[in-house]
Order: structure tokens, then sequence, then C-alpha cells
């Protein structure tokens, strides 16, 4: 092997680490600290509390998956690395959820763009949830030290022709646009970051906080699903959890009982309030599962006259953020503008359409290319986000309900994403809905895009961003946890992950994550070396 | 990706649904705001389509099962009565789902797949494979809504009364199939819409995520340069 994997090399090295599906018997066990999750949230604070001598488990739900893996292929990636095998959608069908679950969680399949949280965020949580400790410029801190632990910096290679038709049609109408930070070490600008990082340049929770936690002897167990806390009087006693075999999707009958004297909850925005709900914790205000968002996302294509090959070259290098607070921050609804990679699979499952048109629309694909809107929700009174509840079998389920003020973005959003590429020189347009033809010239997009009806289903929607439901507050009645992410109601209990953020964050979350999760796991740590 | 609201709304039988009837006995006006915003905007539309019976379609699972529908995962099926690899184990689309997606790729995939019969039949029938394999991958609760969607679109009465399609899926053409294809597609119900994109999505994603099929998209495949230089290619 000419590469050194850090992966390899620790398992050789001894580290403890635990495939669920090789259990053979029942298992308990404990630790100063359980993790649950070990995504972005969950591999700082494991990284934080083990470096300070604390002992820790850490359990992941998906499997262990690493350079060996990662052979730049979609259709065995979006099988096991995303949730639900990539099939999640909300509880309607209407959003497809695009969300990790392995080793590193959403931070192993990342497009690896890494931005602060907005200022205008952290000033809006300050005055409507009473956290005025999270200042920007209290924040700083956190975010350079993070950007250090992640080696995120804005990216100094030319952007692929998918990104730079976004630049070029942003200078031509004057919108600003700006280089996007990435967190990477000696990328090769493959394209790939979403099916893995094939060359280890990626710096998620897989290569950086994960190794740091096990380097200091904490403990990993994976393919191991956390079914619930177990209360002992007002204490967290145990997690219960089921291991889960090497397909990834069947119970294996194992079961392991995880004692500590403090549990952090870092599954995602989708799987922490599961967590929660499914362990019947005390929530007396029904806080849990609410008010969770998603930065919902639409999306246009177009047919370029030169060759795009979209599926090649960073995936995310440029961004625009002129429509994102131009109505203020409690306005209209504001929106990102970024560009996604086209891969054969990912577009095939985002653009609509079946037969000869579909044959035809696929063939093109190296002329492809697309922007994408992201929705910054949960910042008017007509964006309260959706809700997170139990399905029969206990699996978490998102309700998201698009209201009219998101339509009215999302329509607003086709305008600007169609009038870029048709400055950028794109010969023709089509926006991702079930009524949108091919379109050769602005003036016509722009009368069709009058005229579709903003319907469920029809409009197609995505989200790679899940936040909220165990939402942070100073008021225990509106929220789930502290600006530390300390349970309102269990002493030994805190949320570490997107789950906490009272609104979205208004630009891919993952810095927000770390930067948080580091700053309240070091308070954490802290409390229990006292 | 799953055809879950059209289903749910089909068999009345969902747990929102169910949560709204036994809340209506403690907050009736927040059920009723929140009924006429969801359930009974998909009832009315449902109505609509001429076919009241709710409940009714609820049990068509049961129903399939007992006149004789395949209800259990194929399995491992032998070459002879199959066009399938005989060494792949079929773990959920069933022998009926098998005819479905048999009439329903040639539609779906239009003039992506090979003309030459052989070549043909081998495309379609790893494509059913492919699907079967990302199925499975999907979990439990997704399963769950494929299975009634598969059910409901196998199901004679419903085949007929929903899909609108006459003939059983074997005899179907791929006009026929296109023709149910774009009623979906285009139909004004978001159950439907919601169907269309079940189903094309994840015959899509099999057949044009695959290696073989790369070039029909005109994807060269990652670089060469870069398969050449890692290690995990080396190794394989």
């Amino acid at each position: 092997m000419s590469l050194t994997d850090r992966i390899a090399q620790g398992l050789e090295s001894g580290w403890k680490v635990t495939d669920g599906a090789t259990l053979t018997q029942d298992l308990v066990t404990e630790a100063d600290v359980v993790i649950v999750g070990t995504g972005a949230g969950g591999g700082t604070t494991a990284e934080i509390l083990a470096r300070s001598g604390l002992s820790v488990i850490l359990v992941e739900d998906g499997r262990l998956y690493y350079q060996k893996d990662f052979k730049m292929d979609e259709l065995t990636s979006y099988a096991n690395l995303y949730q639900e095998g990539m099939s999640r959608t909300t509880k309607d069908g209407a959003i497809s959820v695009l969300q990790g679950r392995c080793v590193g969680g959403s931070t192993t399949v990342n497009w690896t763009s890494s931005f602060r949280t907005p200022d205008a965020t952290l000033n809006y949580w300050s005055k409507h949830f009473g956290l005025e400790e999270l200042t920007p410029e209290a924040m700083a801190p956190w975010f350079s030290g993070r950007e250090t632990r992640h080696s995120m910096s804005p990216w100094e290679t030319a952007p692929n022709l998918n990104n730079d038709i976004l630049r070029q049609g942003c200078e031509k109408l004057g919108f600003s646009w700006q280089i996007i930070p990435r967190n990477v070490k000696g990328c090769w600008n493959l394209g790939y970051c979403g099916v893995g990082c094939p060359t280890n340049a990626k710096q998620g929770a897989l290569l950086t906080t994960i190794p740091g936690a096990l380097d200091h002897n904490a403990r990993l167990f994976h393919s191991l699903r956390a079914e619930r806390l177990i209360m002992k009087q007002d204490r967290i006693d145990a997690l219960q959890a089921s291991a889960i075999a090497s397909d990834g999707v069947t119970p294996t009958g194992i079961n392991v009982t995880l004692k500590a004297r403090h549990f952090v909850v870092a599954a995602s925005a989708i799987g922490s309030p599961g967590l929660l709900l499914r362990s019947g914790l005390p929530d007396p205000y029904e806080r849990v599962g609410k008010r969770s968002f998603i930065h919902p996302v639409n999306a246009s294509v177009a047919q370029m006259p030169k060759l795009v090959d979209p599926f090649y070259g960073a995936p995310q290098s440029i961004y625009s953020d002129e429509f994102n607070f131009r109505n203020g921050v409690d306005g209209e609804v504001g929106y990102k503008l970024e560009v996604p990679p086209l891969h054969p699979a990912m577009s095939a499952g985002v653009v609509p359409g079946h037969g000869s048109a579909q044959a035809e629309n696929l063939a093109r694909l190296p002329w492809m290319q697309s922007i994408i809107a992201l929705l910054r929700d949960g910042f008017h009174q007509n964006s309260p986000g959706g809700t997170v509840s139990l399905r029969d079998d206990g699996s978490p389920v998102l309700d998201y309900p698009v209201t009219d003020y998101l339509w009215e973005g999302l329509r607003n959003a086709f305008y600007t994403m169609a009038e870029i590429q048709f400055a950028a020189g794109a010969e023709r347009v089509r926006l991702m809905h079930l009524d949108s033809d091919w379109y050769s010239n602005w003036s016509d997009a722009r009368a069709a895009i009058d005229g579709f009806s903003m319907e469920p289903h029809r409009v197609r929607l995505f989200t790679a961003h899940q936040m909220g439901g165990c939402g942070m507050g100073r008021n225990p009645e509106e929220s789930v946890v502290n600006g530390f992410g300390e349970h309102h109601h269990i002493s030994n209990l805190s949320v570490h992950d997107a789950s906490v953020f009272p609104t979205s964050i208004g630009a891919n979350p993952q810095l927000s994550v770390y930067a948080l999760a580091a700053r309240n796991s070091t308070r954490l740590a802290q409390q229990l070396k006292a | 990706m799953t055809g879950s609201a059209l289903t749910r709304a089909l068999t009345g039988l969902d747990n929102r649904d169910k949560q709204n009837k036994s809340d209506q006995y403690m907050t009736p006006h927040t059920t009723l705001s929140e009924n006429q915003r969801t359930s009974t905007l998909d009832r009315r539309s449902f109505l609509r389509t001429g076919l009241g019976g709710a409940l009714f379609l609820g049990t068509v699972s049961i129903t399939a099962g007992l006149s004789g529908c395949a209800t259990a995962p194929a399995g491992r099926l032998g070459a002879i009565d199959t066009r399938m690899d005989a060494r792949y184990q079929f773990r959920f689309l069933t022998t009926d789902d098998i005819d479905l997606f048999e009439a329903l790729l040639p539609a779906i995939l239009g003039p992506a797949l090979p003309e030459e019969p052989n070549t043909r039949r081998m495309a379609i029938a790893s494509t059913i494979e492919r699907i079967d394999a990302g199925i499975h991958k999907f979990g439990p609760a997704n399963q769950k809504e494929l299975r009634r969607l598969c059910d409901l679109l196998n199901f004679g009465l419903t085949r007929v009364s929903i899909a609108r399609v006459w003939p059983s899926w074997p005899d179907a053409t791929r006009e026929q199939a296109d023709a149910f294809l774009k009623r979906w597609r285009s139909s004004r119900i978001g159950l439907f819409n919601n169907g269309y994109m079940a189903l094309t999505k994840i015959s899509n994603v099999a057949f044009y995520g695959y290696q073989e099929n790369w070039h029909l998209s005109g994807y060269p495949g990652p670089p060469e340069w870069a398969v050449r230089a890692l290690p995990q290619f080396r190794n394989a």
C-alpha cells in the first residue's frame, strides 16, 4: 500500500473497535460517558472527552467503512453509507432526505462545504431563544479551532465548470458569489466526496476526531443500534442497544447494555429526537421532535454548449449568498445557491422522467449543469418546521409540511436559478418540477415558472441538512436543552448534534455542529473531571 | 422514494389517521384543522378517482394473498422457468413484483434498453435484481410502503381501478405501461405523482447507476489514473 490509511493502521495497532455484527452473546459494559452517534457532534465530543482522560464508549448504528471500501461507486455507497439505503423521505414521501449512516455520519459523505454559522443566525438565536452567550464573538474561537482541526480553508484550485457556471451567471447578473471553504488535506479534486472520499483527503469525523478518540482509549461499537435510554430515578442509568448484522439492516437479536455516568446523544436531527421519544424521557412541554428544519432544496438543470463533466472535480467550490439574507433575517424566505455533483445514479434520481425523454436527458449528462437553492427555514412564524415522530416499529420519521411561505421562496428560487443558467450561456434549462419542460430562453422559462403549481411531489424537493428537534433555548417550555446542550430535565444527559439548532443555519451545517460540540464538550469534560 | 403517501391514503390505515380519530375525542378543533390541511384533501382527491372503498382497499394485501398473488420474496428462482440469474437470491420482490417490473422497465427505460432480445432480457433481469438488492437496504419501514404499492398494482381489482391497466402485467404492452406511467405522472393527485416517482426513481437509479450502463449517460467512470494510483483498487 503506497498510501497510509489512518483507520487500517489504528485497527492494527489495537484500537478498541467492536463490530456489533460479530457479537455472539449479550454484553454489559460501562464507561464514564456513552456517546450515541459518530458524526460531526459525536466524534468531536468523543475526542475531547477521551483526551481529557475520561473513558468513552461510542455507539454507531451504521457500519465502519473506510478507504478500502471507498471505490467511487454510487450504488454501493448509497446502499451502505446513507440512511435507509438512500430511500429516506419525509413522511408523505415528498422530500428526499440525504443523510449519512456510517462511522463519521454525514461527514463521511458530505460535499465538504465548511461555513461558520452566519452572524445573523447567531444574533437571531440570542434575541429569540435566550442564547445570549452564543454571540459571533464568543463563538469565533470555537469556529477557528475547528477550522484548524478539520483543515478547512477556501478552495484554491480552480472550480470545475459545474461550479464556475454559477460564478459566471452571478457575475453577468451582478449577484455576489464566493469561494467555498472545504475540509480537505491533499485533495485530488476527483469529485467523489458524496460516496466516501477515496483518497483520505476529506477531514471529516472519520479521519480526525474518531481516530483521535480511539487513540485515547475510547471504545467504538458500530453496527449497534441505540434502542432506548433507561432511567433510574431522575438520571439515565443505561443505554440499551441491539446489534445489526453485516448487511446493515437485519437485527441479530444480540443486546448490549451500556452504563455510564453521563450520556451524550448525537444521533442527528432525526435520530436524536427519535431516541428521546422511544425512551419516553421527561418532556413536560412536548418539545422533543418539534421545530425540525431541513433547508428545503429545489433544483434546476441546464444543458450547456460546452462539456461540463459535472461528475468530476470538487463538487462544491462556489456559492452565492445574494438571496440568503436579502430580506433581512426574518423576512421573505432567503436561499443560498450552490451546485450539486451529477453522477449517473444521482442524476437519474434527481431528474424526473421515463422513456425516450429520460434516456435523452441522461445521454446529455456530460453537458449538464445544475444549481440548487437551500432555503433558510425556521426564521419566520410561517416557517415553524416539521415534526419527528415514531413509526409503529419505533423508527423515527420526519413530517415536514411545506408552507405557502416556503412555496413562494421555492418559486423565487426557480426564477433565480434559471436566470443564472441562461446568463451563463445555457442552451436549455429545465426546472426540477413535474410540469417543467426544457426551455430555450429565459422569458419562456419565466413564463412557465409563473404557471407552475407548487405542490408536494410535483416540485422535486430534497434535504441534505437536518436540524432541530431537540432545540436549545433558555426557556424549558420552548426547548429541550440549554445553550450548552444540557437536557433541561435530566442532569446526566446532553445533546451534541444539529438537533439542538433552534432554527436552520442558513449554510451547510457541519462547522456549526463541530464548533458547538467542541464548546459544549470542553465544558462537559471540566464538569466530569471535577 | 417510496410510495408511502400513496399507499397510506389509499388504504386509509395510516398512523396519522388513527391518531386523528382518537384525538377527535379530546381536541376536536385542532384535529379538524389538521384534517382540512391533510387527510381530508387526500381523501377527497381519492374519492374523485371513483373508488370510495378506502377500507376495502386496506385489505388488498390480505386479499391478494388469499387470491393467489405471490406474497413471499421470490428467493432463488430456477433459471429454467425465469429469465433470472439463478444465483441471485431475491429478498423482497415476489414473482408477481418481478412480472410488474418486467412490464414497467421497457416503458421506464425506453431506448436505453438494448434491442437484441437476449441482451435485452439480461439487462431487464439484472436491473430487477439490483432493484431488489437496493430495496433490501431500504430497511423495514420503507419496504412496508413499497409492499403496499406493489400489492396495489398486482392485485387485479386495484390494478384495473387505480392504475387503469386492464390486462395483467405479463400481458400488458409497453404502450399500456407507458400510458399508466404518464397518467400517474400528470395526475393532479399528489399520491399518484408519488407512486410514479417511486417506481421510476428506483428503476432509473438501479439502471443508470450500474457500471455496465454508465456509457448511456456519457459517464466514463472514475478517472483511470486515480484508480491506478489507489490501493483499494490494487487489492481488489
